[in-house]
């Protein structure tokens, strides 16, 4: 018998047989990876372009951004931060938003994770001629992360460091005069919140956290142009474009709680990869009935340090003199805070956040670190 | 982001499991010892079955008026008749017996104590109580055929009818023919492969069977979390049908508490937060239904009174589904079927190892974890749930499964995942050629969404056919326009048409 192709080679006739599979999308280089969100298998260009024009569609269809927006980046060295760094100069000069961008780094003072990451930011501030401000939790607070988990121990040590982190990255951002500040938060972040609101009753939140921008009274936009981006695209495109970031875990590991929905997320995400947007889709699907909304306590500000609130103080102010009266739980517990209040007043001594003070001035008041 | 703790804002915490002591007196009577603890409460075993009773009226009773309750003491006066899913399963069967203690037998020992033996609630509420079993087993080649056992079981309780269906009735043109008494409906089928759906009419002459054609569909479906979705569903909607063939105005599930909690988790994960309050409570009408409705309401209103009761006299088609157990947790339902000796016959576990790793039952495993060290999570979740609702209008029924659909779905999902470059793939095929603009997200996703792990084989050798029968009722629920009639056609092309056509 004799072969069809009797000069081919082995690897010649493997070729005739299973040809190398084109990208789905261009039809014409050769796939090299499957795209964890539709599982189509696609080449390396028709990736970044699919992956930045999703994020492009994100912002355009929210119309989150006007040509002159000040926006300030959250960035932590990493990767969703470096690959949002990234893709935003990148979509601000193909589209001319016509934006002006800053980074923005809050230090929150883990040795040996926070001061490596941000020697990344410093290095992303070369790369991508942007402004830099540091903003550290020591000269906010007055307290580190380290500080404070030597003094309340791992648990709960989230709900400080996020609190605190959302508070900074407002007042860095209100240095640098910026309108907006955006977050990579991606898809993975919003799914698991979205089942931890609806898991432990957090009926505020669950309304909020699928909006891609929210803007309190007084605080400047926040928004997540990563809403609809899987973190393991993420992953794949600081891989593909070789960018540089600073891949460690934090040291403090989430609450258990939270941990569990993690895990459940990734469960469902190996069953069929769509859930993570699906989850999304619910939740955008849904809101707070006008008569639950109504009984929700009102916006306050908070009446030491200015900072929006729901209630007399801020959940910062008040983690804040928890912890300089050495009862650390009184922010996270009800009975906690009532014991507090109970020992009377805070002292007059007591140390506590500068106010808040939002100014619309056309210069930053802060010194910032330029690229040399 | 990097912290490992992205969107936390405030207090991540749940409460913990705190120990009780089951010794300590019941909260009710405060004379006997606790026997039970039902969410930081402890109950003495006399005081448990009242208290259960009581939470089982409270979750069907204002509902059976066709308009709101007022005041607790109005009598009830259902529109129609009752139907009782029943699936042999824990919570359908305890279901089954407190509806027959309450509805049928009428034990007094269910009956609240206040009000005396006048009381309204004393009164037989319905005409007639039916319970409807549907047999999966037509699914499963290995699994055994249960309905003689269900219909023995179900005749120890007296004054009930009972009804029973098959799966594959769901494709059978002679149940839908029974159940909708005139049907000029079109059979579809669709290619199953494409995300467009692409329909098809199914030949009139087709000779597949209703279970060959099951067994079709349930081969075409991509993933171990599709096909009990699936499955899920067509049984809801037989139950729907059944309710209608059967003059019932209520239709009542055993979903428990904890069942509840983990439907809502499991249907938020594949993606039916539009439908979170159907999973708790839902008012439903056939397509036909809303399509005279809609023609009424463009009628004079003087007219459309008159029209409406000259329609042979029969009550509305809708349906209100139930699901009186929903502040039962599994475990009181343990103890009540214990206690009162009711025999569970239990459902016949799924011969098919694709059983464990769909979404369903992850979720189920998640959420009974999650109980014993939080258990106030099931409870919260069915809480949070009943506080939101469904954001925008509906843009109809979704024709699969029965339930409100959202606007604007094939945009949202093209913005936000492109999956061609090719501008010209983007115009979807007309509404007439594709099942997928009928479809709710939910179930536009059960029947596409794929998964590098693929739904273990169901050992099912369907007829090899291009196109996948679809349930009968989908003929139905395309919108008219959709099936356009030559003369709506050429109205519509009509400025397009040169002259001499
Ligand atoms: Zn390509
Ligand atoms: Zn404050
Ligand atoms: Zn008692
Ligand atoms: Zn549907």
């Amino acid at each position: 018998m004799t072969s069809p192709h009797p000069h081919l080679g082995i690897r010649d006739l493997l070729q005739t047989i299973m040809p190398p599979r084109l990208c789905a999308l261009c039809h014409d280089a050769r796939a090299i990876l499957k795209r964890p969100k539709t599982g189509q298998q696609i080449c390396k260009e028709c990736f970044f372009w699919v992956f930045e024009t999703e994020v492009h569609n994100t912002i355009t269809e929210a119309k989150l951004f006007k040509p002159g927006d000040r926006v300030a980046i959250g960035a932590s060295g990493g990767k969703d931060s470096t690959v949002l760094a990234h893709v935003m100069k990148t979509l601000n000069d193909r589209y001319e938003y016509g934006l002006e961008l800053f980074l923005l780094s809050i230090d929150e003072g883990i040795t040996g994770y926070r001061d490596d990451s941000l020697e990344t930011v410093k290095r992303n501030q070369q790369q991508y001629d942007m402004p830099l401000k540091i903003l550290s939790y020591d000269e906010l607070y007055g307290w580190t992360m380290d500080a404070i988990v030597s003094q309340i121990g791992k648990k709960n040590n989230c709900t400080f460091c996020g609190v605190f982190r959302r508070q900074a990255l407002d007042r860095g951002a209100a240095s640098l005069h910026v309108d907006h500040i955006v977050t990579g938060h991606n898809a993975d972040d919003i799914a698991e919140t979205v089942l931890m609101n609806i898991m432990r009753g957090d009926i505020a939140r669950l309304g909020r956290c699928t909006l891609i921008c929210t803007q309190g009274e007084d605080t400047i936009k926040r928004s997540k142009p990563f809403k609809y981006a899987y973190e393991k695209e993420i992953v794949m495109y600081a891989y593909f474009k070789k960018l540089d970031y600073f891949s460690t875990e934090c040291i403090y590991s989430p609450d258990a709680y939270r941990g569990h929905a993690r895990a459940f997320l990734k469960d469902l995400e190996a069953a069929r990869p769509s859930a993570i947007i699906d989850i999304i889709h619910s939740g955008e699907m849904f809101e707070v009935k006008e008569e639950v909304k109504a009984t929700q306590k009102s916006q306050k500000t908070c009446k030491r340090c200015g900072y929006m609130s729901s209630n007399e103080l801020c959940k910062a102010c008040t983690l804040l003199e928890g912890l300089e009266r050495g009862m650390a739980a009184a922010a996270v517990t009800e009975r906690a805070r009532k014991k507090l209040d109970a020992e009377g007043p805070a002292p007059e001594s007591l140390r506590t956040i500068p106010f808040f003070q939002q100014s619309r001035g056309p210069h930053p008041s802060v010194a910032l670190e330029r690229p040399t | 982001m990097s912290c490992g703790n992205p969107a936390v804002e405030g207090d991540a915490l749940m409460p913990r499991r705190k120990k009780y002591d089951k010794t300590k007196f019941c909260v009710k009577c405060k004379e006997a010892q606790g026997s039970i603890v039902i969410r930081h409460a402890v109950y003495c075993k006399d005081c448990f079955s009242p208290l259960i009773t009581h939470k089982f009226r409270r979750g069907l009773e204002p509902s059976v008026n066709q308009k709101a309750d007022g005041p607790r003491r109005t009598a009830l006066k259902p529109d129609g008749n009752l139907l009782v899913g029943f699936s042999g399963g824990l919570g359908s069967t305890v279901l089954l017996d407190l509806v027959h203690r309450c509805y049928v037998s009428m034990d007094q020992s269910t009956m609240p104590s206040d009000g005396g033996k006048n009381h309204p609630r004393h009164e037989k509420v319905w005409n007639r109580v039916t319970v409807c079993y549907v047999e999966i087993s037509g699914a499963f080649p290995a699994m055994r055929d249960r309905t003689p056992d269900v219909e023995q079981y179900v005749a120890t309780y007296e004054g009930l009818d009972f009804v029973s269906l098959r799966l594959q009735d769901a494709f059978d043109p002679n149940w839908w023919n029974a159940v909708h008494a005139s049907s000029d409906d079109q059979r579809f089928a669709a290619d199953m492969t494409s995300e467009e759906l692409r329909l098809s009419k199914l030949a009139s002459t087709s000779t597949s069977t209703p279970l060959q054609s099951l067994h079709s569909y349930l081969a075409s479906l991509p993933t171990a979390t599709a096909v009990p979705t699936a499955i899920e569903t067509l049984v809801r909607v037989l139950l729907l049908h059944t309710a209608l063939q059967t003059d019932s105005s209520h239709l009542v599930l055993g979903t428990s508490l904890t069942s509840l909690a983990v439907s809502l988790i499991s249907g938020v994960s594949q993606g039916r937060g539009y439908n979170l309050k159907e999973e708790m409570q839902e008012e439903w009408m056939p397509d036909a239904e809303v399509a005279n409705l809609r023609s009424e309401q463009e009628q004079t209103s003087h007219d459309t009174k008159e029209r409406r009761s000259a329609r042979d006299g029969r009550r509305k088609g809708y349906v209100r589904v139930v699901r009186p157990l929903r502040d039962v947790g599994r475990k009181e339902c343990a103890l009540w079927a214990r206690w009162r000796d009711v025999t569970i016959i239990g459902k016949e576990p799924w011969p098919w190892s694709g059983a464990k790793q769909g979404i369903g039952a992850l979720t189920r495993e998640f959420i009974t974890g999650l109980e014993k060290d939080y258990p106030s999570t099931v409870s919260t979740i069915v809480r949070t749930c009943t506080k939101v609702e469904p954001k925008g209008e509906s843009a109809g029924l979704c024709a699969l499964c029965a339930r409100p659909m959202q606007e604007g779905l094939q945009e949202w999902k093209s913005r936000i995942s492109i999956r061609s470059r090719d501008a010209s793939h983007d115009t979807p095929p007309s509404a007439s050629a594709s099942l997928t603009p009928h479809l709710c997200y939910a179930c536009h996703i059960t029947l596409t969404s794929r998964s590098s792990r693929p739904a273990p084989s169901l050992g099912l050798t369907p007829p090899a056919l291009s196109d996948v029968p679809l349930p009968v009722w989908v003929g139905s629920g395309m919108p008219r326009s959709a099936k356009l009639s030559e003369q709506q056609m050429k109205e519509v092309v009509q400025d397009f048409l040169l002259e001499d056509t």
